[in-house]
């Protein structure tokens, strides 16, 4: 296969796969980096990376060139008695001209590589995962928002405990978008016949721009993604993180001015009942909280 | 894509074994773009290809500086006596391996290509005072070996720190490398308040060695000249401004300035510099 390196060829049966690349919070690469640690997964090979990024480093060791270092676009594998999985981490999402998430050829191309390789060895499912961004407070446990690529899967997806479809979100009407590669590859997958699910934990709305992970999200992913393929999956260490971050996010909370604090509160009540009753937040106060944020963290002072 | 939507060939070179001398027009005191328009200029070096703009940058409007409007270009020159081939290029802001791999096959295919040197300028602490030095980086240790004869500091050790990504100049000495053609990096050192403005000196430095390894015996009065005026509009305003003076004595003396400080000798030294 063009532009693909694989170190072996190992027999797997009906494998799915788990695909991920990093996005808001870092939430779905954190749920999948964890998990193909956790089962013990071996690499299997690779995506060659010049044709998708910049180098992201270079060394240089007495006066000559090494090597030059590029954002790792690699797979893994796992034979398990109760089913065979494999795995796809990106490092990067290959993006040009400054863009933030993949899109165009280059990432069509990643995902058709990434589905070639999955087909290879018999895969027919694969799961990516991601974030929502959500008018939820940070206290509260994350929901999974699911999204199939075929009408087939919506009975299996409301099995699963703690998420919602599209259409269980007031206001969307079963509508929404999915940005970058998370996204994408469940369209080239629905191309090419195969059942695709994109798994996103939910991140408070008011902590999508921020610089750091939301693993609070990623342990709800976690959970999903054990139960949809059917592993038991140890949770010790993203409870770790989930706990640590949160204790991180409540300090900063602490220090938010009262009045943005009591704002955010009103996030506190947020639920997915239906039929859709007047919230207790609507689109003017979101609006108005991210605001309140900016001006915060720019250290510029309120309006009103 | 086919190589044919990539580049346009204007003329044949009648090249063997060349060496090619790559410049990006955006450089720490101008050394490469000025390095390569001295040696086009002193050696008549003829244009004969270039790269198609339009797979590589994003021809959405025009940047203008210095007042004039800016267009990207990339292109070949060859100098017949010298066995040379010279390109110059603005950075491409996409598709970089594909854009590398089409100057190296213009540089294999076209002119017969055996060596490479980009050549560029690293901002330094230092006072212009200081005598310049070149640093090199091989993509092999032969090259390496090859250089030794020269007057480099050739034992540099680095990794990109976080938050930073590896040059051009880099990522074309490793594709080289990666198509079996022998090159180095040229890095010449430029005093930061010397970075927007040009630095005749560094450019001087990188012409001799590429005068002695390709043998041009060219005549480097004009340039020295120009050193020579640089230096004494700087004295000028030396004895005229005691602050900046100051400043620029302390580097001589190898004591660091504070960010303001730094900042301020930048400024100064752009007005000044902007008037010669």
């Amino acid at each position: 296969m063009m532009g693909i390196r694989l170190y072996k060829e190992p027999k797997l049966n009906d494998p799915v796969l788990v695909a991920c690349w990093p996005g808001i919070g870092n939430v779905g690469i954190i749920a999948v980096d964890i998990l193909q640690k956790v089962v013990g997964a071996e690499e299997l090979g690779y995506i060659e990376p010049w044709d998708f990024f910049y180098p992201r480093k270079v060394v240089i060791r007495d006066g000559e060139l090494e090597d030059l270092e590029f954002p790792g676009s690699k797979f893994y594998f796992k034979r398990t008695e109760k089913k065979d999985l494999m795995f796809f981490i990106g490092e990067e999402q290959p993006v040009g001209g400054g863009r933030g998430y993949a899109e165009g050829i280059k990432a069509y191309k990643m995902a058709d590589l990434v589905l070639d390789v999955a087909i290879e060895f018999g895969c027919r499912r694969i799961y990516t995962s991601g974030a929502a961004v959500a008018p939820i407070h940070h206290t509260m446990r994350p929901k999974v928002w699911l999204v199939p690529n075929s009408e087939n899967l919506i009975g299996e997806m409301r099995g699963y405990e703690n998420t919602v479809l599209m259409s269980d979100i007031e206001g969307r009407g079963g509508q929404g978008n999915i940005t970058g590669l998370n996204g994408l590859l469940l369209g080239v997958a629905k191309k090419r016949g195969l059942e695709a699910i994109c798994v996103m934990g939910e991140i408070p709305l008011y902590l999508q721009g921020f610089p750091f992970p939301y693993p609070k999200a990623s342990k709800s992913v976690l959970e999903v993604l054990s139960a949809a393929i059917g592993i038991g999956i140890e949770m010790e260490e993203i409870s770790d993180l989930a706990e640590r971050s949160e204790r991180e996010i409540e300090s900063l909370y602490e220090r938010l001015p009262s009045q943005i604090k009591e704002q955010l509160d009103k996030l506190r009540y947020v639920t997915y009942a239906k039929p859709a009753e007047p919230g207790p937040i609507t689109e003017e106060d979101k609006k108005k909280i991210l605001e309140d944020i900016d001006r915060f963290f720019k250290g510029e002072p309120r309006e009103g | 894509m086919g190589e044919k939507h990539l580049f346009k060939i204007y003329e044949r070179p009648e090249l063997q074994s060349s060496s090619l001398v790559v410049a990006w027009s955006e450089d720490a005191g101008k050394v490469g773009p000025k390095v390569v328009d001295y040696l086009n200029k002193k050696l008549k070096g003829r244009e004969f290809a270039e790269i198609d703009l339009v797979d590589f940058f994003p021809l959405d409007g025009v940047s203008v500086e210095n007042d004039v409007a800016q267009f990207p270009e990339s292109r070949f020159y060859w100098c017949q006596g010298a066995n040379l081939v010279i390109f110059r290029s603005t950075p491409p802001g996409s598709e970089w391996y594909e854009f590398l791999n089409a100057v190296l096959d213009i540089a294999e295919h076209y002119c017969k290509v055996k060596e490479l040197y980009t050549i560029g300028g690293m901002v330094s602490p230092n006072a212009h005072t200081t005598p310049r030095a070149l640093l090199t980086v091989a993509n092999s240790p032969e090259v390496k070996r090859a250089l030794s004869q020269y007057d480099f500091i050739s034992n540099m050790y680095y990794e990109t720190p976080p938050g930073q990504r590896p040059t051009l100049s880099s990522f074309l000495l490793w594709a080289a490398r990666r198509r079996n053609i022998a090159g180095a990096n040229l890095w010449v050192p430029v005093p930061f308040y010397l970075v927007t403005a040009e630095d005749p000196r560094a450019c001087k430095k990188t012409l001799e060695f590429l005068d002695n390894r390709f043998g041009l015996s060219i005549d480097f009065t004009d340039l020295d000249e120009e050193t020579a005026r640089q230096n004494e509009k700087i004295a000028q305003a030396r004895s005229q401004l005691p602050e900046l003076d100051g400043y620029i004595g302390r580097l001589e003396s190898n004591l660091n300035l504070t960010t303001d400080e730094s900042e301020k000798l930048v400024k100064e030294m752009e007005e000044i510099l902007r008037k010669y």
